[in-house]
């Protein structure tokens, strides 16, 4: 089954009731009823996620980042990350 | 090396002006005067972020009923815990509902016996179904997460698809679809409530269904009955591993029902810190690891898996709290389960409970 696609034009952010928390050496995203601890690349791509950047501002941010993976898979990478937390309501664009 | 709890749940208070009838809290409750201070709890809190707990649950009883819970809520959110509202939503106005959001609330999860008002004031013995819907719409002015629970049993689960259509008219951004578990007042009423086999292949399909349909839009969490399951739930994630919950006299257990179990002796947080009770209690090591474990439990590739399944279902069906859980098909007691559904779907549908079903009462 297909995800619904994040458009180049949609600026993802932390859902209602999700927010940041934990420590700063050991983050967490925090929702109802549970945490995900990120790291590495998931904790820079969440911590694009203001709201006023869209996604091809954030995959272009990435893409400068990351010089030695493929940009069309950070993209693709980017975009599954990011649905499937939108599946999960923790996020939202 | 025992990790930090992740959770802790607040039972403020036992008091609470609904009587469902398959209330989770213990027959034996909290009186109104041995409850907790403000000053307590926010001590708790502070020793709960101290040992990295990141989530807090607010629930009772009713936790509004507590006039001091936005303090509570502002005392938990300025040392870091999410704080989630555990509700029926009776006792929250339009004005105090910005209070706990203004004090740092993150999540409410509200519940609801029915979407039909005369069967939902029938569970919750009064009647309280025409202000959550009115209480779901203030919720959603808040940039705030909303959860709606509805539990889940033998005499609504033949309306399911219509009570999903109820909630989803709520708008909330999750579902969380509960069977009743059979502890304390629920155990009381369940050969009322015991849903049948057939009612629970039914459910599976619907809620399958809503959630294909509802992808991405609201998330829908089921907790499956576990009465029906092949192997036990690991129950609150195992035994002292994830959760601390603190009862509104102080009393710190393992989970909602472990007072039921003989012989464990609950400390409190009035007496110790919360970082004591959680390492060196002897009821939070009780049934920590495996050593405690019987056989089939203790070779079974799946005890890291469900811990044994819950301690306090073991006890209240075969009186022995190191058994098995029955609910485990492999366990030497399972016929105690396969009896119970059984008897479920030869009887009469439940009829004649309704008429003898114990609401909750209240505490002194």
């Amino acid at each position: 089954m297909n995800l619904p696609y994040i458009l180049d034009s949609s600026r993802p952010k932390l859902a209602a009731g999700c927010r940041w928390g934990g420590t700063e050496e050991s983050p967490v995203v925090l929702f109802p009823e549970g945490a995900i601890r990120v790291r590495g690349t998931g904790r820079k791509i969440l911590e694009l996620c203001d709201g006023t950047r869209s996604f091809s501002e954030l995959v272009g941010r990435l893409q400068q980042l990351y010089t030695n993976a493929s940009p069309s898979q950070i993209r693709e990478d980017a975009a599954l990350f990011l649905q499937q937390l939108h599946e999960k309501r923790i996020l939202d664009y | 090396m025992i990790q930090n709890p992740l959770a802790l749940i607040a039972e403020i208070t036992h008091r609470c002006p609904l009587h469902c009838v398959y209330c989770s809290n213990p027959l034996q409750m909290a009186a109104a005067k041995s409850e907790l201070t403000s000053q307590d709890w926010q001590r708790v809190f502070t020793e709960s972020a101290r040992l990295n707990v990141l989530h807090l649950h607010l629930t009772g009883g009713e936790p509004l009923v507590r006039t001091d819970l936005a303090q509570l809520i502002a005392g938990a959110h300025c040392v870091g815990l999410y704080t989630n509202l555990i509700t029926s939503g009776i006792g929250l106005s339009r004005a105090r509902l910005k209070d706990l959001v203004d004090a740092g609330l993150d999540h409410v999860q509200l519940s609801f016996q029915d979407s039909k008002p005369g069967q939902a004031n029938r569970i919750a013995g009064t009647k309280s179904h025409a202000h959550k819907v009115e209480l779901a719409g203030w919720i959603r002015e808040h940039q705030i997460a909303f959860t709606v629970n509805l539990v889940v049993h033998r005499q609504n689960l033949d309306h399911l698809e219509e009570m999903i259509a109820f909630l989803e008219s709520l708008n909330p951004h999750r579902i969380e679809i509960a069977h009743v578990q059979y502890y304390g007042w629920a155990l009381k009423n369940r050969s009322t409530l015991m849903p049948t086999r057939k009612q629970i292949e039914r459910t599976v399909k619907i809620v399958a269904s809503a959630q294909t349909r509802l992808r991405g839009k609201v998330r829908i969490d089921a907790v499956s009955p576990d009465y029906y399951a092949r192997y036990p739930k690991a129950c609150m994630g195992g035994w002292g591993r994830q959760s601390i919950l603190v009862n509104p006299a102080g009393f710190a257990l393992p989970c909602h029902a472990a007072g039921v179990i003989p012989g464990l002796i609950f400390d409190n947080v009035r007496k110790r810190p919360l970082e004591w009770i959680w390492h060196k209690s002897a009821t939070f090591q009780r049934f920590r690891g495996e050593a405690w474990m019987p056989e089939p439990c203790r070779s079974c590739e799946r005890r890291t898996e469900d811990f044994g399944g819950c301690r306090c279902q073991a006890f209240l069906l075969t009186g022995d709290a190191s058994a098995t859980d029955p609910v485990c098909s492999l366990s030497p007691t399972h016929s105690l389960i396969q009896e119970t559904i059984h008897n479920s779907s030869v009887d009469n549908g439940g009829e004649e409970g309704l008429i003898n079903w114990q609401y909750r009462s209240n505490p002194a």
